[in-house]
């Protein structure tokens, strides 16, 4: 049993006719595990998350967090998650110290508890310095490590993260992923979602892939890469002779499909490292010369392209 | 713990209302700068609105006549009211003996008006005949305007009042009259005789004279309120800044309820919901937010007003109450808009364009001092109007017990717009 289980959520806007935002997504996330949904804008990620932490009340369908129904105990869950919205919620003409003493307080911390938990969420977020200052004077990246820290205020067992890491530096990105992975093994079970797919697949010990409401696939990286097969995409450009290489390579030991669209040519191998050098060998006998190429090992971004014949950034 | 998480709330709102400049300068900079300049526009002067003293050549040759209560002499009495002490400042009466020194007292420019009281003055006014007349003369400088129409409205008012003591009586009469002989007795009419009538009008003047001496001439004041036994001069600056407070704690009230939806915008409220705090304290803690800003704008905008403009608003108990409401009324009003409103540009929009109105339907900008006839009902349409007439009545020395209809109205008006707004915040909401 996970220790966050979504049973057959559904969530309609406005009904009867507004948008079905989710559409009977279910999935299990065990203790102590990273989990991550993946999915482009619009995928319905944040209503998923949204109705994880009791914000939005599921139109069918219910979830359980340590047991507790996000619909019929709003109380004991909300006081089990830490929950990073999207978009940065924080007061920003207080500073990062009274905006963390005021969350404490509406997590129902009080006096000396409160303080030293502040002073160690301002050091975990690395702003004791700055602690003082308006929120609306910090660089991007710093909201967004209070706008974490916040979360992590009264110790939650379970952290949700979305898209935290969106329009920042890659150093605050680098930081924060770091700090995530921290958590788990620290115990913490972790719920994130992203459209970035190498986030997901740095992170995550499993992931969900959404899109338009519901989840088209889940499982470990490895499982979900399986789904487009082992083969990596070569694509590559040629100065001459493109016809002939055309017929050429698909005879060639360990090459699938070859395509060619606006003069590049696309093979699918099954090990690019030992094909490589047969593909340069044959296109010098051919008297061309391969002018660009790039191999792309499978991934998610083609997993998604596989199931849904959309590239995941639109 | 829902009272701890209530005033977190409404501190952090505080705070962060206290730290913008421009919400500063909407609550207490305008108001207070308003103030200042209506004041100075108006003399400035610590007794209010500058009337030059209007000197008054006074002669009364009425030679009364006697009545079963004892002597009557009206044009005695008009030559005492004329001399009370409420119209000090406005007239400077000298009495002389023949009209002929009065008005050449006038002709040189000595007075700006001859009174002069007939012989027969009381004597036709309670005379049972309603064809009797008698009229005052008036003897004006041709040269001076506002003095002599003073006079002359303090003098006709005077009249006006016997006049109507007069008919009074007579309908009294009639009344009884119609109304048929009492049981064994013959006749219509037949118990009503001219005696009579004479009688009852000689009553109801001198009871009329006497009420006057013993509470003073109320009538002629310009301001209306019937609290002048006690009363107290309130000063331009006050009854200025007491309208400029009303209408600008309005504003104040409308933009702390309006982080509601500012705070649903921008995400914070959202996150609010999903601690474990309860909607309903959420919210309370927003209301409460509302009140403790205009509240504190309030005292601090009553607390300038008596340092910078010496203003003193009355005593400590109907201030702090009408305070108190005026707070309330803000607050519910407020909360009441803005939950109509979808996004916090609309919310400023509209609010802004009803508060406007309703301050120039219920007097903001004229100052709380009464101006009369159709606006003094108009105002009473509008909560502020309410809550004007009792700074007005405070600031000229009214109790709590004088403002007890403007409490309650005010209260109750507070009472309906916050709950039917917090109703609305909540449905909204869940
Ligand atoms: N409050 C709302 N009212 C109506 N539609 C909404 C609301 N929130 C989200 N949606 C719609 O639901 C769908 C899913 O949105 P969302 O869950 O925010 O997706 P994601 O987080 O994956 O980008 C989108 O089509 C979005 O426009
Ligand atoms: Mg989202």
């Amino acid at each position: 049993m996970g220790f966050i289980e979504a049973d057959n959520l559904r969530k309609q806007f406005d009904p009867p006719r507004g948008v079905i935002a989710v559409d009977g997504v279910s999935f299990a996330i065990e203790a102590g595990e990273i989990y991550s949904l993946l999915g482009p804008n619009g995928a319905g990620k944040t209503t998923v998350i949204s109705i994880l932490s009791c914000l939005l009340r599921p139109t069918e369908g219910d979830a359980r967090v340590g047991g507790n129904s996000v619909v019929h105990q709003a109380a004991a869950v909300k006081s089990l998650i830490g929950m990073v919205p999207q978009d940065i919620a924080l007061y920003m003409d207080l500073s990062a110290r009274e905006n963390l003493v005021f969350w404490g307080k509406m997590y129902g911390m009080v006096g000396a508890e409160l303080n030293r938990r502040v002073d160690e969420v301002l050091e975990l977020i690395d702003l004791k310095d700055r602690q003082r200052e308006r929120v609306d004077k910090y660089s991007g990246g710093m909201k967004r490590r209070v706008n974490i820290g916040v979360a992590l205020l009264h110790r939650p067992q379970a952290l949700y993260l979305d898209e935290p890491t969106v329009g920042i530096d890659p150093q605050s990105r680098r930081a924060i992923l770091d700090a995530i992975l921290e958590f788990r093994n620290q115990g913490m079970t972790i719920l994130y979602t992203t459209h970035y797919m190498a986030e997901a697949q740095e992170l995550s010990d499993r992931i969900g892939i959404m899109d338009h409401g519901r989840m088209i696939a889940e499982g470990t990286h490895e499982e979900l890469v399986r789904i487009v097969g082992e083969d990596a995409h070569v694509q590559l450009s040629v100065d001459r002779n493109l016809e002939a290489l055309m017929n050429v390579w698909p005879t060639l030991d360990g090459v699938g499909t070859v395509s060619a669209e606006n003069g590049k040519i696309t093979l699918l191998v099954h090990d690019a490292t030992s094909t490589l050098p047969y593909l340069f060998e044959t296109a010098q006998r051919e008297g061309a010369r391969i002018t660009e190429i790039s191999v792309m090992e499978p991934n998610l971004e083609m997993v998604f392209l596989h199931l849904t014949g959309r590239a995941l950034r639109d | 713990m829902i009272v701890r998480k209530i005033i977190a709330i409404a501190l952090k709102d505080v705070t962060s209302t206290y730290r913008n400049v421009t919400a500063l300068v909407m609550m207490l900079a305008a108001p207070l700068a308003l103030a200042a300049l209506l004041g100075l526009a108006f003399g400035g002067n610590d007794s209010g609105y500058s009337v030059p003293i209007t000197r008054v050549a006074f002669v009364n040759q009425d030679e009364g006549r006697d009545s079963t209560r004892g002597p009557i002499a009206l044009g005695t009495l008009l030559c005492d009211i004329l001399h009370s002490p409420d119209l000090k400042n406005l007239l400077a009466i000298t009495v002389f003996t023949s009209p002929a020194d009065a008005r050449a007292s006038v002709d040189k420019g000595k007075a700006a008006v001859a009174v002069v009281i007939p012989p027969d003055f009381t004597a036709s006014i309670t005379s049972p005949d309603p064809s009797a007349t008698s009229s005052i003369i008036l003897y004006a400088d041709p040269t001076q305007t506002l003095g002599p129409a003073i006079v002359r409205g303090i003098t006709q008012e005077v009249a006006d009042a016997f006049n109507g003591s007069r008919a009074v009586s007579a309908v009294m009469l009639h009344l009884a009259a119609d109304a048929g002989p009492p049981p064994g007795q013959n006749g219509p009419n037949s118990n009503v005789t001219t005696e009579d009538m004479e009688k009852i009008i000689l009553q109801t003047t001198s009871a009329y004279i006497q009420a006057t001496q013993e509470e003073g001439f109320s009538g002629t004041t310009a301001r209306g309120p019937q609290v002048d036994h006690q009363a107290k001069d309130p000063g331009i600056e006050g009854l200025v800044l007491s309208g400029m407070m009303v209408f600008f704690m309005f504003i104040g009230g409308a933009n702390i309820a309006r982080s509601i939806i500012d705070e649903d915008a921008q995400g914070t409220l959202p996150r609010l919901f999903t601690t474990p705090t309860r909607r309903s304290v959420i919210l309370g803690g927003k209301m409460v937010s509302v009140f403790l800003t205009v509240l504190t704008q309030a005292i601090i905008l009553l607390l300038a007003g008596g340092l910078l403009f010496g203003i003193d608003w009355g005593g400590v108990v109907p201030v702090a109450l009408l305070t108190l409401n005026t707070a309330l009324v803000s607050a519910g009003l407020a909360v009441f808009l803005v939950s109509l409103m979808k996004t916090p540009a609309q919310a400023g929009a509209i609010t802004s364009g009803v508060f406007v109105t309703l301050a120039l339907l219920g007097g903001n900008f004229v100052g709380s001092m009464p101006i009369g006839g159709l606006f003094s009902t108009i105002r009473r349409l509008t909560p502020n109007g309410w809550l004007l007439e009792g700074w007005d009545k405070v600031l000229r020395g009214a109790e709590a017990h004088d403002i007890l209809l403007q409490l309650s109205v005010a209260m109750a008006f507070a009472a309906v717009t916050f709950v039917a707004g917090s109703l609305i915040f909540r449905r909204r909401f869940s």
